[in-house]
C-alpha cells in the first residue's frame, strides 16, 4: 500500500474554523457600500395571458431606481440544456406558474422594493389550468408552450437487446406501477445575489450557485454581454442539492438592475421564493416489466416513466434520460427497453436533485427485484449476489465499470447490520430490508455540447517559496470540495497540508463545470493533483540542474526534499537561501533541505512557479441517441440495510438503524466521505417518509415553509453505521470517484423493503407517511378479516 | 418577507402593561414569546399598529407553588423550556409531555405558556392538558382582575374570552387529587417540530387505590375548532373499573365525539381512526402515571 501523508485521513476541514465562528462569508453577509435593493414581481397566476403591464405608479414611488420588464430585458431564451432554452428573462405574453417572473424593481431599500413591487400593475386574461400530467396529455389539452405539441417538453424512446422475445423466454414477469411527489432541494441557504456592473462596463455577479461557469454563460447570453466581461463569483453556499446547478432569473434580474443603474443589486430570496424556483426532484410515476430466469438471472426491464416537469425544461431533459440509463447498472441485464414522457404542467419547474433521475427509479427497481427474489424464493442479498456487475463489465447501455466494489459493499452491510440473523426473525411490526445503489461519477459531457476543458487548476508557488496556492473555479457547497482539493495539492507537491492556501468558485480562476453529477472530487480533484505535479516537476528539475543529479533521484515528502542516493550536499543551497531570507524566523538549520529552498531556488533561477492541470474525459462510448446521459468516466456502487418499525395502529415509522456502504474508489478525506452518506441517507429518509409539496386546485403551493414541507430533524434520524469501500478507480485521482450523490440510491428502497418485511404489504407511493400506512394496514387486516369470513 | 413597521412598548409592570392595553384596544398586540405573533406577522395575517412586550415584566415569569390548597400558579410568561426545568410541574405529567414534545428546543426557549392559550391554535399542545387539569385563567385589565375556568376560554381558532383591553396574568393548576394521574399523547409526522395531527389529552381520578374510576377529563387537540372534551368517553368511564376493554370503548366514543376535518395535512377519516388510538393510549398513560 502507499504510504500517503495527507489524503485518505480524517484532516478537519479548512473551513471549519471560519464556519464554526460565524466568520465564513454567505451571500447574505456581504454588502457593498452603495448598492441597490431588487424585487421581483411574481404571477399570482398559474396560467394566464398576460394583456398589459403598467409599471407607472411603482416608478412614481420615492427611493425607486429603476424597474425592468421583457421590454427592457429582451426576449433571450435560455435554459439550461440548448436543446430546451424555453425560459425568458420576464414574461411578456404570458404566465405559467404561481411565481413566474413579470417584473423587477430596484430601491434603496428592500421594504421600497416590495412596495415598488405591489405598485406594478398587470392585466390578466386566465387560461385553462393544467396541474397534472393526465390533463396536460388529454386530447386537446391548450398548450402551455406553443412549440410543444401535446405539452410533452421531452421523449425517449430506447431499446436495448430484443426485450419482447427476452420477457417471453422468462420464467417469471411482474409488472409494478411506483410513484413519488415532487420535492423541494431543502437546502439550508435560500439562493442570494448582488450584481455589480461598474464603470469600465466589467459585470460582477456574486452568488450562492453551485456552477459559476454556467451561470456566467446564461448571464453573458441573456444580457448580451461579452463573456469576458461577465465574472461569477460564488462566497461560501448553505448547500444546493441542484436547485442551485443553474441560473435562476434572479442572478440575471439583479445585473440587469445593476446595469440599469449603475449600481450594485442585491437580492436574496425568502423561503417561499426558493420553493417557487423549486428545479427539485420530479414526480416520477415508472412502470416497470422485469422478467427473470428460475435460477433468479434477471433478463429483461420493460420501463416506462412519465415525468411531471412543471412550467419550464430546466434540467428535466437529462431528467428523463437519466430515468432510464441509470437502471443499466449495477446489475447484469441485457434486454433494456425505456419509454418516457417529460410532461409540461402549470406548477413550478423540477430539475436536477441529488441522484438525479435516478432516485425513484431505483427505489421502484429494487423493490419490484426483493419481490421477485421472495418469489424465487431466494434471499435478497443472493439474488444480488446472482446479479450483479464486476470490474470491467459494460452494461447493455455501454455504461463501463472501470471499479466496481458492489460485492464488497453488500457483504459488508450484509455482516455488519446482522443481516443474516435478523432477516426473517423479526416480530410483526419491525422489518429489516436491503438495496443498491448506483450513480454516474460525473456526466461524461458538459450541459451545453463542447469540446471544453470540463475543469483547469492552477497551482501557484509563493515566491518566497513557503506556501502552494490552489486555484480552480469549482464549488466549495458546504460538501467539503476546498479541503479535498487542499489535500490533493498537499500530497501531490509533497507538502504539509497547512503550506496549502485554496481559492476557489470564481470564473477568473478557470473554467469548472461546478458542482453537480458528483463530479468534483474525480474531475477537479484530477486537474489539481495535474497542477501540484507540474508545479512539483518545476521545482525539482531547477534542484537538481542545481545539484547535477537525475530528477528522478530526489522527491518530496511532507515539506521535505527527500534524496534518493546517498552523500548529496545542498549547503550552498541552504546558504543562500539563508542569506535572502536573514532576519526570518522559520529559518531551516539542519537537514533535511525544505521545499520551501527548493522553491525559492526555483523562483530565483525561473520566476514564479505556476503549475497547471485540467481534466476531460476520455471517449465515453455510445453512439445511440441520448447516450450522452449516463455515460461517466467511473461509476460509484452502494449497499445498504435498513431496519425499522411501524407503530401498526397509527402507520408512524421509526428507522432504528441503517448500515450503508459506499464504494467511493479511495476516500481523499474520510470524514468528509462519511458526512456524504450521513447526508444522503438523511435525505433519503426525509423523501421516504415525508417530503411532498402540495398544491391546491389554483396552483398555490400549499407548503412553501419548513414547518409544512417536512425534512427529517435529528431525531428522526437514526445512528449510521458508514462503510467505506475502496476500489481504486483507474480514471480517478488517486482512485477516487463519486460519494456526493450515488449515497442516497439505496435509502428508499431499502425503506420500501424494511416496511414490506414488518408489515407484509407493499407500497407504490411515496411519502410513506403515517396517514398512507395506517391505510394500507387497516386495507389489509380488512381483507383478512374478509377472506376469514369466506372460509 | 419583511416585518411590518410597528410601534414597540416595554412597559415594566403588568399595570403599566394594562394601561397600555387599555389605551390602544385591539390595535396594539401583545409579545411575549413571539415564536407565533412573529411569523403571522410576516405572513401579514396579523397587522397590529403596536406591540406591547410583556418581557421586562417579572411578575409574569414568577411560578409558585402555594397556597393551603397547594395550588400551581404559572406566570403567563414563563417560557417552555423553564417549566421543564422547574420541577414543579413534575406530578402534571401530561403537561409536562406536551411542554417536551413542543416545537424544538430553540422556539421552547422563546415561547410561553400564556402565549400558547392566546393565540388559540386548535392543534396547541398545552391546552389539551390544561383543560384536563381543570386549569383556570386569571385575565388582567385596568377594570381588575377576573378568574375564568380553561373550559370556557377558546372560542375559535384564533380566538379567546379575552376582551381587547385584557392580558392573561396567570394560569392557575389546583394540586392533584391523590390517586389521580394524566398522560398526553401528541400524533405527528415527524418526532420533532410538528404540529399535531391529533393529541389527546387525559386525566383520570380513581376513587381509591384500585378503586373505579371516579373523575375522568378527556380533552382533543386538532379535531375542531377548539380543543375538545370527550364528554361521552369521560361519561362512559365513571364509575367503572379501569380495564382494556373499558379504554378501547372509551377510544371508540371519543372518536365520535371528535369533529376532524379534512386538510392537506390529514383527512379526517384517519384523524378520527387515530383519536380513537391515542385515546386509549393516553388513558393507559393516565392510569400508569397513577401507580
Ligand atoms: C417553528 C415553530 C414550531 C412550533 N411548534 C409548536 C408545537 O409543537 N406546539 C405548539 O403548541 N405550538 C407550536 N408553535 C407555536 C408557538 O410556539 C406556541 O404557540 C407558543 O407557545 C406561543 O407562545 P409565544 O410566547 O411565542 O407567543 P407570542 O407569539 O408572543 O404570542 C402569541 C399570541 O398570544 C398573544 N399573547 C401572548 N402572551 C399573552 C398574554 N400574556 N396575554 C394575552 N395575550 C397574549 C399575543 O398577542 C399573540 O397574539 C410553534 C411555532 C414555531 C415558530
Amino acid at each position: 500500500m502507499t504510504q500517503y501523508h495527507t489524503i485518505n485521513s480524517r484532516a478537519p476541514r479548512i473551513d471549519a474554523p471560519d464556519k464554526a465562528s460565524g466568520k465564513a462569508q454567505f451571500i447574505d453577509d456581504l454588502n457593498m457600500s452603495d448598492q441597490l435593493h431588487g424585487a421581483i414581481l411574481q404571477s399570482p397566476l398559474a396560467h394566464a395571458r398576460i394583456v398589459k403591464i403598467d409599471t407607472s405608479r411603482a416608478r412614481k414611488l420615492p427611493g425607486v431606481k429603476a424597474v425592468v420588464t421583457a421590454e427592457d430585458a429582451g426576449l433571450v431564451q435560455y435554459g439550461v440544456s440548448p436543446a430546451r432554452y424555453d425560459e425568458t428573462l420576464f414574461c411578456h405574453d404570458k404566465v405559467r406558474y404561481i411565481g413566474d417572473e413579470i417584473a423587477a424593481v430596484a430601491a434603496v431599500d428592500r421594504e421600497t422594493a416590495l412596495a415598488a413591487v405591489s405598485l406594478i400593475d398587470v392585466e390578466y386574461e386566465e387560461l385553462p389550468l393544467l396541474l397534472s400530467v393526465e390533463e396536460a396529455m388529454k386530447e386537446g389539452a391548450p398548450l402551455i408552450h406553443e412549440d410543444y405539441p401535446g405539452n410533452i417538453c421531452a421523449e425517449v424512446h430506447q431499446e436495448f437487446g430484443d426485450v419482447e422475445a427476452a420477457l417471453a423466454e422468462c420464467d417469471i414477469v411482474r409488472t409494478d406501477t411506483f410513484m413519488n411527489k415532487m420535492q423541494n432541494c431543502a437546502f439550508l441557504e435560500p439562493q442570494g445575489c448582488i450584481g455589480h456592473y461598474d464603470h469600465r462596463g466589467y459585470l460582477t455577479l456574486y452568488s450562492s450557485t453551485q456552477t459559476p461557469h454556467y451561470v456566467q454563460r446564461t448571464v453573458a447570453m441573456t444580457l448580451k454581454m461579452p463573456i469576458g466581461k461577465v465574472r461569477v463569483v460564488k462566497p461560501y453556499v448553505g448547500g444546493g442539492f441542484g436547485a442551485k446547478a443553474s441560473a435562476n432569473a434572479m442572478e440575471m434580474v439583479a445585473c440587469l438592475l445593476s446595469m440599469k443603474t449603475g449600481k450594485p443589486v442585491k437580492m436574496v430570496f425568502t423561503r417561499e421564493q426558493v420553493f417557487l424556483q423549486a428545479r427539485g426532484r420530479h414526480k416520477f410515476v415508472h412502470t416497470l416489466t422485469t422478467g427473470a430466469k428460475k435460477d433468479g438471472t434477471v433478463v429483461a426491464l420493460k420501463h416506462n416513466c412519465i415525468l411531471e416537469g412543471g412550467a419550464y425544461a430546466s434540467f428535466g431533459i437529462a431528467t428523463v434520460y437519466y430515468a432510464g440509463s441509470l437502471l443499466g447498472g449495477p446489475y447484469k441485464l441485457q434486454h433494456m427497453k425505456y419509454d418516457a414522457y417529460r410532461v409540461y404542467t402549470n406548477k413550478p419547474a423540477c430539475g436536477a436533485q441529488r441522484g438525479h433521475g435516478g432516485v425513484i427509479a431505483r427505489a421502484a427497481w429494487e423493490q419490484q427485484l426483493d419481490v421477485i427474489a421472495e418469489e424465487l424464493g431466494m434471499d435478497p442479498v443472493e439474488f444480488r449476489f446472482k446479479n450483479m456487475m464486476n470490474n470491467g463489465d459494460t452494461s447493455c447501455n455501454d455504461l463501463y465499470m472501470s471499479s466496481f466494489g458492489m460485492r464488497e459493499c453488500v457483504e459488508a452491510v450484509r455482516d455488519k447490520s446482522g443481516w443474516e440473523r435478523k432477516r426473517g426473525t423479526l416480530p410483526r411490526g419491525k422489518g429489516i430490508g436491503m438495496a443498491c445503489g448506483f450513480f454516474v461519477s460525473g456526466a461524461g459531457f458538459p450541459i451545453y455540447r463542447s469540446e471544453t476543458f470540463h475543469c483547469t487548476a492552477t497551482v501557484k508557488l509563493s515566491e518566497d517559496g513557503g506556501a502552494a496556492h490552489l486555484y480552480t473555479a469549482s464549488a466549495e457547497i458546504g460538501q467539503g470540495s476546498d479541503t479535498t482539493f487542499a489535500m490533493i495539492t498537499a500530497e501531490a507537491l509533497g507538502v504539509p497540508l497547512n503550506a496549502v492556501k485554496v481559492s476557489s468558485g470564481d470564473t477568473d480562476f478557470g473554467v469548472d463545470l461546478g458542482a453537480y453529477s458528483s463530479r468534483q472530487t474525480l474531475m477537479t480533484g484530477f486537474a489539481v493533483k495535474h497542477a501540484a505535479e507540474d508545479a512539483k516537476r518545476q521545482v525539482l528539475e531547477v534542484l537538481a540542474d542545481k545539484l547535477r543529479i537525475s530528477v528522478s533521484d530526489i522527491d518530496v515528502k511532507d515539506g521535505t526534499v527527500i534524496f534518493k542516493g546517498p552523500g548529496i550536499t545542498f549547503r550552498t543551497i541552504r546558504n543562500r537561501y539563508r542569506k535572502e531570507h536573514r532576519g526570518w524566523t522559520d529559518m531551516p538549520d539542519d537537514a533535511p533541505l525544505s521545499f520551501a529552498e527548493a522553491a525559492r531556488l526555483a523562483f530565483i533561477v525561473k520566476g514564479t512557479v505556476i503549475g497547471q492541470g485540467e481534466y476531460r474525459p476520455r471517449w465515453l462510448g455510445g453512439k445511440f441517441k441520448g447516450a450522452a446521459v449516463g455515460t461517466s468516466p467511473a461509476y460509484g456502487c452502494s449497499a445498504q440495510v435498513v431496519e425499522l418499525r411501524v407503530d401498526m395502529e397509527t402507520g408512524q415509522i421509526t428507522i432504528d438503524n441503517m448500515t450503508d456502504a459506499h464504494d467511493c474508489g479511495f476516500a481523499i478525506n474520510r470524514t468528509s466521505v462519511e458526512g456524504q452518506m450521513q447526508g444522503s441517507l438523511l435525505m433519503g429518509l426525509g423523501e421516504a417518509l415525508f417530503e411532498e409539496v402540495k398544491f391546491d386546485q389554483k396552483g398555490r403551493m400549499l407548503n412553501p415553509n419548513f414547518g409544512e414541507y417536512k425534512i427529517p430533524t435529528a431525531l428522526d434520524m437514526p445512528n449510521v453505521t458508514p462503510i467505506i469501500v475502496e476500489s481504486n478507480e483507474p480514471y480517478g485521482p488517486y482512485g477516487a470517484k463519486e460519494v456526493g450523490e450515488g449515497a442516497i440510491m439505496p435509502t428508499i428502497p431499502a425503506i420500501l423493503n424494511a416496511l414490506y418485511d414488518a408489515t407484509g404489504i407493499r407500497f407504490h407511493e411515496l411519502p410513506l407517511t403515517p396517514e398512507r400506512v395506517y391505510k394500507a394496514i387497516k386495507e389489509k387486516q380488512c381483507e383478512a378479516k374478509a377472506e376469514r369470513g369466506r372460509k | 418577507m419583511l416585518i411590518p413597521r410597528f410601534e414597540y412598548h416595554k412597559p415594566s409592570t403588568l399595570k403599566e402593561a394594562c394601561e397600555i392595553k387599555g389605551k390602544f384596544k385591539g390595535k396594539a398586540q401583545l409579545l411575549a414569546g413571539g415564536t407565533d405573533i412573529i411569523p403571522n406577522m410576516k405572513k401579514r395575517i396579523i397587522l397590529p399598529d403596536s406591540l406591547i412586550s410583556l418581557n421586562g415584566i417579572s411578575e409574569l415569569k414568577s411560578n409558585s407553588v402555594s397556597g393551603k390548597n397547594r395550588c400551581a400558579r404559572i406566570g403567563a410568561c414563563a417560557t417552555v423550556s423553564s417549566l421543564i426545568r422547574g420541577k414543579f410541574l413534575l406530578p402534571y405529567s401530561a403537561l409536562l409531555t406536551g411542554l417536551e414534545s413542543l416545537g424544538s428546543p430553540l422556539i421552547r426557549n422563546m415561547a410561553t405558556i400564556g402565549g400558547n392559550l392566546a393565540t388559540a391554535r386548535p392543534a396547541a399542545d398545552l391546552s389539551p392538558s390544561l383543560i384536563a387539569y381543570k386549569g383556570k385563567a386569571i385575565l388582567c385589565s385596568v377594570a381588575g382582575k377576573r378568574e375564568v375556568s380553561l373550559d370556557d376560554f377558546f372560542l375559535g381558532p384564533g380566538k379567546t374570552i379575552l376582551n381587547d383591553d385584557e392580558i392573561l396574568a396567570e394560569i392557575i393548576l389546583d394540586e392533584l387529587p391523590a390517586c389521580t394521574g394524566s398522560g398526553y399523547i401528541k400524533l405527528g409526522t415527524r418526532k420533532a417540530l410538528e404540529i399535531s395531527l391529533v393529541n389527546v389529552a387525559a386525566v383520570i381520578a380513581l376513587e381509591k387505590p384500585d378503586g373505579v374510576i371516579a373523575g375522568a377529563r378527556i380533552v382533543m387537540g386538532a379535531v375542531g375548532p377548539i380543543p375538545l372534551r370527550a364528554t361521552t368517553a369521560e361519561n362512559l368511564l365513571m364509575g367503572e373499573k379501569p380495564s382494556d376493554g373499558l379504554f378501547a370503548e372509551a377510544g371508540k366514543a371519543a372518536a365520535e365525539d371528535s369533529r376532524p376535518i379534512d386538510d392537506f395535512r390529514g383527512s379526517a377519516e384517519y384523524r378520527r381512526d387515530m383519536v380513537r388510538v391515542i385515546t386509549v393510549r393516553a388513558l393507559q398513560k393516565a392510569l400508569h402515571d397513577i401507580r
